[in-house]
């Protein structure tokens, strides 16, 4: 009887975890990336804030900051180069002291492109952290992604890639955009 | 009884909603909306969208030099109709000697390119015969030449402008400033190795022909090869020459704006390299301005007498200096952009002191289309209305004239919005499914001459408007009745 209650239990609350967390269809053996939404960590800024969330699985411990920017100056451009993904990724609200690890990389993210790149950042008691930003434009507007954790910052990149692909994500982006 | 009160103000319902309608929408044919200004003159500009115009006394002549953002998706490259050719977005140059009949005497295509990413946008003019070492038969023109240079034309004969030199390999452009006295330029500039867009280069011009780079210069933190946050960029200076020995830098569009005073002769005489020590020598005070707003123009008036204070014993005159910023996005997506009166007199400790807004619902201009909010000022220093009055360029709400006398209490004493025109581009917002699109006037720029008309140039291609003002609003500048 115990037995079946702890089941029952367990099940519940595996039901319950899947509320508000975005599971992303793993590979074959390949361990999950879970996003489980967490309230928008930073003060008020220029920016209307955005949507914040918290990896479990395979990349356990990131977390990862999105939100709309509308209204930007390259609107034939975009982003065009690295210096772009390091003023507007909002790496500098996780921490203002961040260096960039190596070049970015293009990305895209549905019909958006931009680019990416990695950072090292200065944490808290001197740790050091790993953390990506991502920039990517549609037209005047910018759609921007910052992400930080201690695992490779690799695997936190594509995850962070295939979420924002995710359905869910994509129409909230649009609205987001849309300045909905 | 009761039905006939119904019925009556359903009328009155009806008949208030048809004018907000009508507030709410501009009309070809409709006249434009004024209070004590009004039109003298007009010049279609070619209908290309227009950013700084500067008028400049030529001789017996006055002339316009009306700088140009990039094409529109629909017309990259509008007709030159005294070509025939597609020509980019330029330079538009206009002989305004007689406000009412402006004549347009030559477009000077620019860099090839849509919106921001192409055009001419800025424009300075300067005598040959005030700089130091210029031809004293020339007048030179300084203007972008879109994202990837700086030119100086001399444009004595403005019809047949000649071009004298040319400084290239950027990646982006703005609204510089050129002393006319000294020579020196303060080039918004976006050098490559920089890591902001757009940054001050500061060049030596008093020789048109043989440009000399005195030093690159920006917030710490800009420069090549630092890390972490990058500031906000530069948008442009404004220099009181050596004799105020200052330059006030806007930094910032719609956000994050900071108003940063410099010691003009440390940043030209001081240690160069780009390293944040060089960088900060010259700096006296920055004032961060809300993240909301950004610093588009920043204007000194150093010495106002402000009457409220005569009788204090200290404090009787102040130095300001008017901060303006740029709306961005259409149809109020965005914090208000507005104007901002800084008291900088302690130097060390400038303060915000007084703002001022187009009321929203005085013309319904979210519902308008486009922009509404401020973008900048008229820049002249001529003591028509320098230290009295300001004109703000205020999009959909077009051009503000201020009453700055006591600049603690600004106060808007007329106004003048342009009527559309077939020219007039649509301004367009996402909804569901696709844009929605809506015609209204985007007055961007604002000068004004010696003479005290004042010339406005609108984004959405309606062209130069040359106005003046009229009633209350003359006495306020000491003009005489019209």
């Amino acid at each position: 009887m115990r037995r079946g209650a702890a089941i029952a239990a367990m099940a519940i609350a595996l039901g319950v975890s899947g509320v508000g967390a975005y599971q992303l269809a793993p590979a074959p053996a390949e361990e999950t990336a879970r996003w489980r939404e967490i309230a928008w960590p930073f003060p008020r800024d220029g920016w209307p804030a955005g949507r914040a969330f918290r990896c479990d699985g395979a990349c356990a411990g990131a977390e990862l900051y999105v939100r709309a920017k509308r209204g930007f100056c390259n609107c034939e451009r975009g982003v065009a180069d690295d210096d772009e993904v390091d003023r507007v990724a909002d790496i500098d609200l996780i921490s203002p002291r961040f260096t960039a690890v190596a070049p970015g990389e293009e990305v895209g993210i549905g019909a958006m492109r931009g680019r990416a790149r990695r950072y090292d950042l200065d944490g808290p008691d001197s740790a050091r952290l790993a953390a990506i930003g991502i920039a990517v434009s549609r037209r005047c507007d910018l759609l921007v992604a910052a992400a930080q954790g201690r695992g490779q910052a690799g695997v936190v990149q594509r995850a962070v890639l295939v979420f924002l692909e995710m359905p869910e994500m994509k129409t909230w982006v649009t609205a987001a955009l849309d300045g909905k | 009884m009761f039905r006939c009160v119904l019925t009556a103000a359903g009328l009155v319902l009806f008949a208030c909603s048809t004018t907000a309608l009508a507030q709410q929408k501009q009309a070809i044919g409709a006249p434009p909306e004024a209070s004590n200004m009004k039109l003298v003159g007009v010049s279609d500009l070619q209908a290309r969208s227009a950013y700084q115009p500067t008028i400049h006394r030529q001789g017996d002549r006055w002339i316009a030099y009306i700088g140009h953002h990039g094409g529109t998706d629909d017309v990259p490259a509008p007709v030159n109709p005294m070509t025939g050719q597609a020509e980019p977005n330029g330079t538009s140059i206009v002989d305004v000697t007689d406000p009412a009949h402006p004549r347009y005497l030559r477009h000077l295509p620019g860099q090839a390119g849509k919106y921001e990413s192409g055009g001419a946008q800025m424009a300075r003019v300067c005598d040959g015969k005030s700089l130091p070492k210029g031809d004293p038969n020339a007048v030179y023109m300084l203007r972008t030449f879109g994202s990837e240079a700086h030119e100086i034309w001399n444009v004595s004969d403005p019809a047949s402008p000649v071009l004298v030199t040319r400084i290239d390999g950027l990646k982006d452009t703005h609204k510089s400033w050129w002393e006319c006295d000294t020579g020196i330029a303060f080039l918004v500039s976006g050098a490559p190795d920089w890591r902001t867009r757009r940054m001050t280069q500061v060049y030596d011009l008093g020789d048109p022909a043989h440009p000399q780079k005195i030093r690159d210069f920006g917030l710490p933190g800009q420069e090549p090869g630092s890390t972490g946050a990058v500031p906000t960029e530069l948008h442009g200076p404004i220099s009181t020459g050596p004799q105020g020995n200052r330059v006030f830098f806007g930094y910032g569009t719609n956000k994050g704006g900071i108003l940063q005073i410099v010691d003009r002769d440390k940043l030209l005489n001081g240690p160069k390299e780009p390293t944040p020590d060089n960088l900060r020598f010259p700096e006296i005070s920055r004032l961060p301005m809300s993240a909301f707003n950004g610093a588009h123009t920043t204007f000194p008036m150093f010495d106002m007498p402000v009457a409220e204070f005569a009788e204090d014993k200290d404090g009787k005159t102040r130095d300001i200096v008017m901060i303006v910023d740029e709306a961005i996005l259409n149809e109020c997506g965005e914090a208000r952009q507005m104007v901002w009166f800084a008291d900088v007199t302690t130097e060390t400790r400038p303060m915000m002191i007084s703002s001022y807004t187009v009321p929203e619902a005085s013309g319904q201009f979210c519902q308008r289309g486009g922009r509404f909010g401020s973008h900048s000022a008229n820049e002249s220093m001529a003591p028509v209305y320098y230290k009295k009055m300001a004109f703000i360029a205020f999009f959909n709400a077009g051009v503000r004239a201020l009453d700055i006398r006591d600049p603690y209490h600004p106060k808007e004493v007329g106004y003048f919005i342009p009527s559309i025109t077939s020219a007039t581009d649509k301004r367009c917002i996402p909804i569901e499914g696709g844009d929605r699109c809506k015609v209204a006037i985007q007055t961007n720029n604002v000068e004004t001459d010696d003479r005290g008309y004042v010339y406005i140039v609108d984004r959405a291609n309606t062209g130069l408007h040359i106005l003046e003002l009229t009633g209350p609003a003359r006495a306020v500048a000491g003009l005489p009745k019209s």
